[in-house]
């Protein structure tokens, strides 16, 4: 038994409740593909170099980006608790089991495993970056999940990847089913006198699990060929709204990704390394000015249409 | 069957099917006429109403593969040779489980999934949508996530979605077995429009109640064998004995299970509880049925009363012994090689030295004990998972939607292990939609609505008499 229905989200709040959508996310929806090239030049400027400076400020434009599109409904917080909880962890790692790097801050028993010795700014520092590089990465595609629905991952797709696009899809509307069929199945398992012990136990409930899982695809396969699913090419029920934002939106975000790329190749000095002594990061105005034009989308962008979701005339 | 109109949307011709590896055809020397209008088709679970309605649209043989033969046509086309695509613009299916047909997550573009897929300009997949919409009366859905909808709600989407595609016959497999009563009048009302409308609607179904006063023809699908005409729809009455009159509230026996300002729902700060200091119990040998639409805490209440749900306030006292509990989806919990083996797995884990063969021959699965469960058909996986669950002499038998998908021969053979195991001073809980199932075999019926719990003597309707249950 559910509780009260969940809020819609995304498309669905706009028509149903313009109100909400006015508040939470002020632009006309952009199209999926702009999300989608955006996302794809965010993680590239977060990983191609390990320059803290940079690495912060596209994790800081994309928290605010998402914050900006976040659908009512959904919630944000879960994702960042567990996004900061993996890169303290990174941070700690580097910091108990490096040992290098001059400054040493304090000192663990020599005789600890891995982690005696010389704990040093360094290291922390190191891995502090590690770190938010995977802040930044996580933040940069979770607007793909949290703001756009499976079906415009689907319309964000090339056309020769869309087939692909739909498994990713019809696979990511089974997950919720896994979840219930888990705790059902081992609910009733437990009822018939099954208690964990040992990991070869779970196989009570695991094999019912994958069975049930399989036979679920299976019946959705039916059920999607049964509605001409695979006759040819296809066409999407949502209108191409790819207009004068979604182009400035890109041409910002491949702009970025682009000078990064470019300048790394032109060996123009971005990395830092924090060994054997740390010292600041250097800093490119222009590669700063490249990371703050990844906040575009979470500006107010002239609106060339009216609020009406994707796919529907008003 | 019937004589040819000309009219006619479908004609099926000594038409035999076997599923791949199998023996024994599913379908057997099928002569068969759909004209426009509204079919009914019963039938006992696995007798092949299911293998039939996969043949309109070419699943059977095409997706399923297998043998298949005779002749057939369905609108004009050979179901067994023309492509499925092409196939599901004349003839469309919908299924039984509303979540496994579900593609994406918003209404508008489920609907329109079909149309993507046969590569329809856009102008003209919106007049579709909203004119198969309109057929059902669900434009008020526009813009909502599947996952909010009520299931009859849901499969009415799913119906629209197939609708989109213009199908002059559209079959329905079981469409209502997950439905509220509310749910399910609302779809079998969309598919006498549509068969008013001129199309041949043919639906597999248990229920067949509603919808018999307007069909145009009943077929029945057993063994294989379709034979014109309705199989007689016996009542449960007759199965189970007599029981004490109308309108006592009281417990019948001594007490067996209690729940005591029970406040319970999923844990977490955000959620609201789904149960409000509710107070309820039951006796021995007594079984109470609780009854409410989807989404009013039936299932929340079973499993507090299980122990598997710890409730956030309140007190829960179950009776010594063990508490068999039959989720949802029950065939999930299957995974052995045969049915026996099933049985015989709770009858060792619970340390009964009883035989399987008994309960096996109670839940009339004697022939089917050495077959792999989920090679069975719905109904019967249904018996097998009832078998394995409450085999074991529980104290306390908790049920949820027990009919689920089951046919008459089954709820028959439910009712009387009901009988058994109540004779035996079990308690007996169940969560139904079924509400002739309640009104024969249970001694107290609750209503759950919003947090409130009503009960209900037995028999009467309109007497609602707040419980304890308080509400908000």
């Amino acid at each position: 038994m559910t509780g009260p229905p969940a809020p819609s989200r995304a498309t669905a709040a706009a028509h149903t409740d313009p109100a909400s959508r006015a508040t939470r996310a002020p632009h006309a929806p952009l199209a999926p593909r702009a999300w989608l090239v955006w996302s794809l030049a965010a993680v590239t400027v977060a990983l191609v170099t390990d320059n803290p400076v940079y690495r912060g400020l596209v994790a800081l434009v994309a928290l605010n980006v998402l914050l900006t599109w976040l659908p009512p409904g959904r919630r944000v917080r879960p994702l960042a608790v567990a996004v900061l909880v993996a890169a303290t962890l990174a941070a700690l790692i580097n910091l108990l089991a490096g040992h290098t790097g001059a400054d040493v801050i304090a000192r663990l028993p020599e005789w600890l495993p891995l982690v005696g010795g010389p704990l040093t700014l360094e290291s922390l520092a190191f891995g502090g970056a590690i770190g938010l590089g995977l802040v930044a990465a996580l933040f940069s595609v979770a607007p793909l999940s949290l703001v756009l629905e499976p079906h415009d991952v689907v319309d964000a797709m090339p056309a020769s990847l869309e087939r692909t696009g739909i498994a990713v899809a019809t696979s990511l509307n089974l997950v919720s089913g896994f979840g219930r069929t888990f705790t059902e199945v081992r609910d009733a398992q437990r009822m018939r006198g099954w208690k964990p012990a040992g990991l070869r136990s779970w196989n009570e409930v695991l094999v019912p699990v994958i069975l049930t899982a399989i036979e679920d695809s299976v019946r959705l396969a039916e059920a999607m060929e049964a509605r001409a699913f695979g006759a040819g090419r296809r066409t999407s029920y949502a209108a191409s709204s790819f207009g004068a934002r979604e182009a400035v939106v890109v041409a910002a975000a491949l702009a970025a990704a682009t000078l990064f790329v470019g300048l790394r190749i032109a060996g123009v000095a971005m990395d830092w390394y924090p060994y054997p002594t740390i010292s600041l990061p250097p800093i490119h105005p222009l590669l700063v000015l490249a990371c703050l034009g990844l906040a575009l989308p979470a500006f107010p962008l002239p609106t060339h249409r009216s609020a009406a979701p994707p796919g529907r005339s008003a | 069957m019937s004589a040819s109109t000309g009219t006619r949307l479908a004609r099926l011709e000594h038409v035999s099917y076997w599923y791949p590896n199998q023996d024994e055809p599913s379908l057997r020397e099928v002569d068969l006429e759909i004209e426009p209008g509204l079919t009914l088709i019963a039938g006992d679970s696995g007798g092949g109403k299911s293998t039939l309605l996969r043949l309109f649209d070419g699943l059977v043989p095409q997706f399923h593969g297998g043998r298949v033969s005779g002749r057939a046509e369905v609108a004009g086309l050979d179901p067994f040779r023309t492509p499925i695509p092409q196939l599901a613009q004349r003839a469309g299916l919908v299924f039984q489980d509303v979540e496994t047909q579900s593609v994406y997550g918003t209404v508008e573009r489920e609907v329109a999934f079909g149309l993507e897929n046969l590569g329809l300009p856009r102008a003209e997949m919106h007049d579709r949508v909203d004119e198969a919409m309109a057929a059902l009366g669900i434009e008020s859905l526009v813009g909502r996530r599947l996952e909010t909808l009520s299931g009859g709600e849901r499969q009415r989407v799913q119906l629209a979605a197939v609708l989109v595609l213009r199908p002059q016959l559209v079959a329905l497999d079981e469409p209502t077995s997950q439905l509220d009563p509310e749910g399910a009048a609302a779809l079998l009302a969309a598919c006498l429009g549509l068969a008013a409308g001129g199309r041949a609607v043919v639906v597999a179904e248990h229920r067949l109640e509603t919808l018999s006063p307007a069909a145009d023809r009943r077929l029945t699908v057993e063994g294989g064998r379709v034979t014109l005409g309705a199989a007689e729809l016996p009542g449960l009455s007759g199965v189970a004995p007599a029981r004490p009159p109308a309108g006592d509230p009281v417990p019948a026996g001594e007490p067996a299970w209690e729940l005591r300002d029970v406040v319970a729902g999923p844990a977490g700060r955000s959620r609201e509880p789904v149960l409000h200091d509710l107070s309820l119990a039951g006796g021995r040998g007594e079984v109470v049925a609780l009854l409410g639409p989807n989404g009013s805490g039936k299932t929340t209440l079973l499993r507090t009363l299980a122990g598997l749900l710890p409730p956030l306030a309140g007190t829960v006292r179950r009776p010594a012994g063990r508490t068999a509990y039959l989720p949802q989806n029950p065939g999930a919990l299957l995974h052995l090689p045969t049915v026996r083996a099933e049985v015989a797995l709770t009858l060792r884990r619970t340390g009964s030295g009883e035989s399987p063969e008994p309960i096996l021959a109670a839940f009339g699965l004697d022939l089917l004990a050495d077959r792999y469960p989920r090679d069975l058909s719905s109904g019967e996986r249904q018996r097998a998972a009832l078998a394995a669950t409450v085999a074991g002499s529980p104290t306390l038998v908790l049920l949820d939607e027990p009919t689920r998908g089951m046919d008459r021969a089954a709820r028959r053979s439910l009712a009387a292990a009901v009988e058994t195991l109540t004779a035996g001073g079990s308690a007996v809980v169940l969560a139904t939609h079924d509400t002739e199932l309640a009104a024969e075999l249970a001694d107290r019926t609750i209503e759950l609505r919003g947090g409130l719990a009503v009960e209900r003597a037995r028999g009467a309707v309109a007497d609602e008499t707040p419980l304890s249950g308080g509400s908000r």
